[in-house]
């Protein structure tokens, strides 16, 4: 497991226990990763995120013009493994989940928990968020390097 | 009234009984359900649910047939499981007052008619 | 909007390739990915017709490295160029850190490249963002074509860099310019964090 911010990792934590899911990747809704467990490399990560996150606000999108209120979870139902994805209100602004889940476990039972989930995300979100340092005077000396080491110019 | 309202219905007329519904043991959903207020459904059904289908597992794994009927005693109550046809389960919630023996008729009788 | 976690030492940036169809936005990305070492790029996602058309997006992370201690890595998208999907692309644009607008210079798009620029205001100011606030750089794709295709990137300038923001004259088929670009951008993004006015 691995969490950008440390307060959501007892939460997470939690509900990988209690969900049995296989892959659980929590992301904002523009689909910035928050937090991750079962993933190898963190850019597939992301590419995990830019998916869920653009299924996501295609089902939002397509909803509202269909004048339906927001689906709460989109489940897929697949033959050994399934996946639920859901977007929901956190103090830190919309996020989404996206659990791979499989015949260990249920989809009522990874519901119910993930749903337990995001009240003590709710709970736990600090209160005020700190104030955001500035990044380093040297950021852009060292930034000029890096873009040359990677561009090779 | 469907086959599933009128077993809902046998059971939560037994004294003590908080509430019952039927839900689905693969994936741990509510198909039906007749429940006093307080009594959170969508958990009992998923946990119930969970319970049942790993403890099928595990007789299945002994050799032994699945299990028929389910009695969790708790503190406060008491949940009650009978494993149906389909992959359907009869639950009910039971308070620490209820006349557990007549449920467990009902619930039998109810779970083979099931499906 | 670009994360910065200070925690983490993370920081993530959204790159959105936009303009109109066929301009070869989905070529400059696919450059990039056969050019980064493996280490350095995560897959390419291309959710595309059967004509390779982009449909939603494609979308290509890449990790730049470390600078002063934070992990810096970028996501690159495209929207679709067709006019038909701009809903889709309205989605793909929301929390873009910078956009490059990837303009085809063949004489015969030109107002294609004029109704996309607008587009793009549009659709940027429905988000309630200001395109004066936000990075942008141009790209003038296919110059390889014959002259009297094409017009010149000074052309392409006086046509749709009003502000007279970064541009760079590209062959993304062949790669010349696509680099520039991504850096050019990149640079525009983290000078813009490092500045302090967008650190979340
Ligand atoms: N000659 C030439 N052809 C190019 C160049 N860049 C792209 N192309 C070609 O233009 C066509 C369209 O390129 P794409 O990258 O798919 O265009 P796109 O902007 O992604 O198009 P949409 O997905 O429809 O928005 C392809 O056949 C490319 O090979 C270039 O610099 N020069
Ligand atoms: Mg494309």
């Amino acid at each position: 497991m691995r969490a950008l911010e440390p307060w959501v990792e007892a939460p997470l934590q939690a509900f990988l226990a209690e969900s049995a899911a296989r892959l659980t990747l929590l992301m904002t809704s523009s689909g910035q990763v928050v937090a991750q467990h079962g993933f190898g490399r963190s850019l597939d990560v992301m590419t995990a995120a830019a998916l869920g996150a653009g299924i996501v606000a295609s089902t939002e999108e397509l909803a509202r013009l269909m004048g339906a209120p927001k689906f709460e979870a989109l489940v897929h139902h697949g033959g050994h493994q399934s996946c639920l994805l859901a977007a929901f209100a956190t103090p830190r602004g919309r996020w989404i989940g996206l659990v791979v889940f499989g015949q260990e476990t249920s989809v009522g039972i990874v519901q119910l928990f993930f749903d337990q989930l995001v009240q003590q995300l709710t709970d736990s979100a600090p209160r005020e968020q700190a104030p955001a340092p500035r990044l380093a005077e040297n950021f852009e000396h060292e930034l000029d390097a890096s873009l040359r080491a990677l561009f090779g110019r | 009234m469907s086959a599933a309202q009128v077993a809902l219905d046998r059971v939560t007329r037994v004294p003590g009984v908080r509430g019952a519904l039927i839900a689905s043991s693969t994936d741990g959903l509510v198909v039906a359900e007749q429940l006093m207020d307080g009594v959170d459904g969508r958990a009992a059904a998923a946990l119930t649910g969970s319970l049942v289908a790993r403890l099928a597992r595990t007789t299945a794994g002994a050799g032994l047939r699945a299990p028929v009927f389910l009695h969790l005693r708790g503190e406060g109550g008491s949940i009650l499981a009978a494993p149906g046809t389909d992959g359907l389960v009869l639950v009910a919630v039971a308070g620490p007052e209820a006349n557990v023996g007549l449920a467990r008729l009902e619930m039998l009788n109810a779970a083979g008619r099931l499906g | 909007m670009s994360l910065v976690n200070f925690t983490a030492r993370e920081i993530t940036c959204k790159l959105v390739y936009y303009g109109p169809g066929r301009s070869g936005k989905t070529t400059n990305l696919q450059y990039v990915y056969g050019r980064v070492p493996e280490g350095r790029r995560g897959r390419m996602v291309s959710l595309a017709t059967q004509t390779d058309r982009t449909l939603f997006f494609d979308f290509l992370p890449l990790e730049l490295g470390s600078i002063s201690g934070f992990t810096t890595k970028f996501q690159l998208y495209t929207v679709p160029g067709q006019s038909y999907y701009n809903a889709t692309r309205k989605l793909v644009l929301q929390g873009a850190d910078g956009v490059v607008f990837v303009a085809d210079s063949q004489a015969r798009r030109f107002d294609d490249n004029l109704e996309s620029l607008q587009n793009l205001q549009d659709n940027l100011l429905s988000q309630g963002v200001d395109v004066r606030q936000l990075p942008v750089a141009f790209q003038y794709n296919k110059q390889d074509l014959p002259r009297d295709l094409i017009l010149t990137p000074e052309e392409m300038d006086d046509a749709l860099n009003f502000r007279a923001v970064q541009s760079f004259s590209a062959d993304a088929l062949h790669g010349s310019g696509v680099f520039e670009t991504l850096r050019g951008i990149s640079e525009q993004v983290l000078k813009r964090l490092a500045a302090g006015t967008q650190v979340a």
